[in-house]
């Protein structure tokens, strides 16, 4: 019998449907991946197991019996544990008095003999057994911490451990003490939904893999039956070469020039030469640098330093407004916190960035405003009944194109900065996406954009940038690197 | 699941929390003003002139609510102390003539709130600790200043700002104005256009090059403003004044402001909503009045008014 059953779980966010009639069963002492792309389903379809969303349809059944989850403290008395991608510890507490923290198991006075012997043996099954107890947790690497939430899990007798990429901003060495962690557990008798990104652990540490589309069940595999390939089919949903535009690179003259950027205390001497009408990749996972940087020349850093130069003219650091005068815009991939107005309308999203040009003496033409905003809806592909819809009743792909739109100067073109575009947006927008970057391009934008997705880098970008701690590795041309190459570089570096 | 809630189960049927709220909304509306036209009186020229008066005062203080709410700083506790001040500044120059102590006054209101919008705009302090640093300043300079007195000055020209015209309190004049300027500004300007996207959100505004803190200090100075204006109406009224003229004004323009339908977040509403829902609690209060219901009940009712429309919000706001 599976200890963990999901029945057809479905759930919706206004008019966007996340999840559609999602089924999967888990058994004893299985290690399941779940894989998708941004905007699979994958976190939706954790939460819901969590308690922390209800579905609109569906249920969980747990060792036979069906359950309604209420909420994540109901979901940890049934055994079901989240280690989360932001850790639930406190740092300022030890490790022993994490382990406990809101146990009810714990009498008033805690610091029992009893207490202690349960936190050392439950640190040794997660390989930290020669971890003193009272180190505070603020002083533990993040691989630790999520060890140490590991172990706090295991007290509290859980059975289901759920990891929501563990691994996104571990290093090597602590990627391999999580997967003998994950091993232990799994020799204990525990179950494990281990979602990621990264296809290599799927095959490393998983016994079978559960694939994700545009919030529906592709099917579920053992990792023994398919391969790499066969699986990244499953989650694109089609061989991999259509999601990008065809593009001869030809790139023009230099549009963007940086020169010995730092932005403390991740990047220093940091080069660039991007030309007009090209797309430059600066690819690099978390911690890599790439972030920063964009966000520097959007003028948001606020300790960046440095020499920028656009189209020949020097641009300071540090101010949006100059920035914006030098024409240079920024997409934010968090489109919910800086990149939408989500309760303005669609048509106000547009034209946020224009309201200067549309106004006299400070007073604004609605009228103006109104064929600005139709014009850019039509040149980013927004429908335009609904200009007057409130813009979170548009999809991810939908609202990426809103940042894009107000992007897109009145006359001539200018750099734009886009971080992970393409971040939470379904796959069919995807290649939206794309296709309008290639239209910034014909225009004669000059794109620079920062990614940790390397088939996207390799499929859009006509320079590459790798990234590594703040470092740059390496420069490619378009056809010059290829997935090993890249993937080598964010990752260990030969010069590292 | 077996407990799909209310929530999933209206939107199943194609309703939207949003549409459900609206429809309470009006029903509410609805409600109110049965309930007043069914109050014998009311509909009286006394009872409309009360109406007009009481929503004057608070009004103009809520319409300036309204923009410090919209660009997402919740409240300030600091309005009805300004108000008081500003009267107070009002009556003491009034030796210049009443225009000139008129510019005085609304110059000193934006003043002091203008100092509180920069620290919040610039230096992003908190805009609640921010308003009561402000208050106790206010209450403090003014009680060094005036002794604790009362102040009664002689002056010529006050029914400039009392008294009626064709048959309508100025007062109600002086709100009505304030509402349509406060209005025009919010939909036909830039500065309005930008405070809206700051309370909307604040970082996306700044990647969008918006000068935030310039759009919140410039809520602060309409605020400052709106509140100088009651305080004036208020001292002409009175012909005399003290820091307790405008106390209790903050909190039931803050009301107003949220029955109206202002997100309490910032980024969306108006004064026109404003305008609605300080009517609304106004003809509440005058209807519990006519039908012999004490002050002490009214506060409550008032009370339970705004913990109902803050609930009603969360629930249109929550997925």
């Amino acid at each position: 019998m599976p200890i963990l059953a999901i029945e057809g779980a479905t759930k919706r966010f206004g008019p966007n449907e996340v999840l559609r009639n999602v089924t999967l069963s888990l058994d004893a002492q299985e290690i399941r991946a779940i894989c998708g792309e941004n905007g699979a389903g994958k976190s939706t379809l954790v939460k819901i197991i969590t308690g922390v969303h209800s579905a609109d349809g569906g249920r969980i059944v747990i060792d036979g019996q069906p359950v309604e989850v209420r909420n994540p403290q109901h979901a940890q008395e049934l055994g079901i544990a989240l280690v989360a991608q932001e850790l639930s510890l406190a740092p300022a507490l030890s490790v022993l008095d994490n382990i406990w923290l809101g146990n009810r198991e714990v009498p008033l006075f805690h610091r029992r003999r009893a207490l202690r012997e349960r936190a050392q043996a439950a640190l040794q099954k997660v390989g930290l057994g020669d971890l003193p107890l009272e180190t505070p947790v603020s002083q533990l690497s993040i691989g630790r911490r999520q060890l140490v939430e590991l172990a706090r899990m295991l007290t509290r007798d859980a059975r289901v451990f759920i990891l929501d990429e563990p691994t996104a901003t571990l290093s090597d060495v602590e990627i391999e003490r999580i997967f003998a962690a994950l091993r232990t557990l799994k020799a204990e008798g525990k179950s494990i939904i281990y979602i990621t990104h990264r296809l290599g652990e799927v095959f490393q540490v998983c016994d079978s893999v559960t694939v994700l589309r545009n919030g529906e069940l592709v099917g579920t595999r053992r990792t023994d039956e398919i391969d790499r390939a066969k699986l990244m089919e499953m989650m694109l949903g089609r061989a991999l070469g259509e999601m990008y535009p065809r593009w001869d690179s030809n790139p023009g003259a230099p549009m963007l020039e940086v020169s010995n950027l730092g932005v403390p205390p991740l990047v220093q001497g940091f080069h660039l030469t991007a030309p007009r009408g090209a797309v430059v990749c600066l690819a690099g996972q978390v911690g890599s640098g790439a972030i920063e940087v964009l966000r520097a020349l959007a003028g948001l850093a606020h300790n960046a330093s440095g020499e920028v130069r656009v189209a020949g003219q020097a641009m300071p650091l540090r101010s949006v407004a100059s920035a914006r005068t030098a024409k240079v815009q920024f997409i934010s991939e968090d489109r919910a916190g800086e990149g939408v107005f989500l309760r303005l309308r669609v048509g106000a999203n547009l034209v946020a960035t224009q309201l200067a040009d549309h106004s006299r003496f400070g007073v604004l033409s609605r009228h103006g405003l109104r064929a600005a905003a139709a014009k850019l809806a039509a040149a980013v592909g927004v429908d335009r009944t609904r200009l007057r819809s409130q813009a979170d009743e548009l999809s991810g792909g939908n609202q990426q194109k809103l940042a894009f739109g107000r992007s897109l100067g009145r006359d001539d073109a200018g750099v734009l900065l886009m971080n992970e575009p393409t971040r939470g947006v379904d796959v069919g927008a995807r290649a939206e996406i794309y296709r309008l970057i290639r239209q910034f391009c014909d225009r004669g934008y000059c794109l620079v954009m920062a990614s940790s997705d390397i088939e996207e880098v390799l499929g859009m970008a006509d320079v590459i940038v790798s990234m590594y701690r703040g470092r740059q590795i390496a420069v490619y041309r378009r056809g010059e690197a290829d997935m090993q190459r890249v993937l080598a570089d964010i990752t260990h570096p030969a010069a590292a | 699941m077996s407990g799909v809630s209310l929530r999933s189960r209206l939107r199943l049927r194609g309703l939207r929390a949003r549409h459900l709220v609206l429809a309470i909304r009006v029903a509410a509306a609805a409600a109110i003003a049965v309930f007043a036209l069914s109050t014998p009186g009311f509909t009286s020229p006394l009872s409309i002139n009360a109406l007009l008066n009481a929503i004057s005062f608070i009004g103009c203080v809520a319409v300036g609510m309204t923009f410090i709410t919209l660009t997402g700083n919740i409240m300030s506790l600091c309005l009805g102390a300004t108000v008081s001040a500003s009267a107070l500044v009002f009556l003491a120059s009034l030796s210049l003539g009443v225009l000139p102590a008129f510019g005085v006054a609304i110059a000193f209101g934006i003043v002091v709130t203008a100092a509180q919008g920069a620290l919040v705009g610039y230096i992003r302090a908190n805009p609640i600790l921010v308003s009561i640093a402000g208050l106790s300043l206010l209450l403090g300079g003014a009680a060094f200043a005036t002794g604790g007195q009362r102040i009664y000055p002689g002056g010529e020209g006050l029914q400039v700002f009392k008294g009626r015209f064709a048959g309508i309190p100025i007062e109600a004049l002086y709100f009505f104005a304030t509402v349509v300027v406060g209005q025009l500004v919010l939909s036909f300007t830039r500065i309005g256009r930008d405070m809206v996207m700051v309370g909307s959100n604040l970082r996306a505004a700044t990647a969008a090059g918006v000068d935030t803190a310039a759009a919140i200090t410039m809520a602060y100075v309409i605020a400052g403003a709106c509140s100088a204006v009651s305080g004036v109406l208020l001292a002409a009224r009175y012909g005399s004044g003290d820091m307790e003229l405008g106390s209790g004004y903050d909190y039931t323009a803050i009301a107003a402001v949220l029955v109206g339908g202002t997100a309490i977040q910032g980024g969306a509403g108006s004064v026109v909503r404003t305008l609605l829902g300080v009517t609304a609690i106004a003809i509440i209060e005058v209807v519990l009045l006519l039908r012999g219901f004490s002050q002490q009940l009214q506060y409550l009712v008032t009370g339970l008014i705004v913990l109902a429309v803050i609930m009603l919000h969360t629930l249109g706001e929550r997925r």
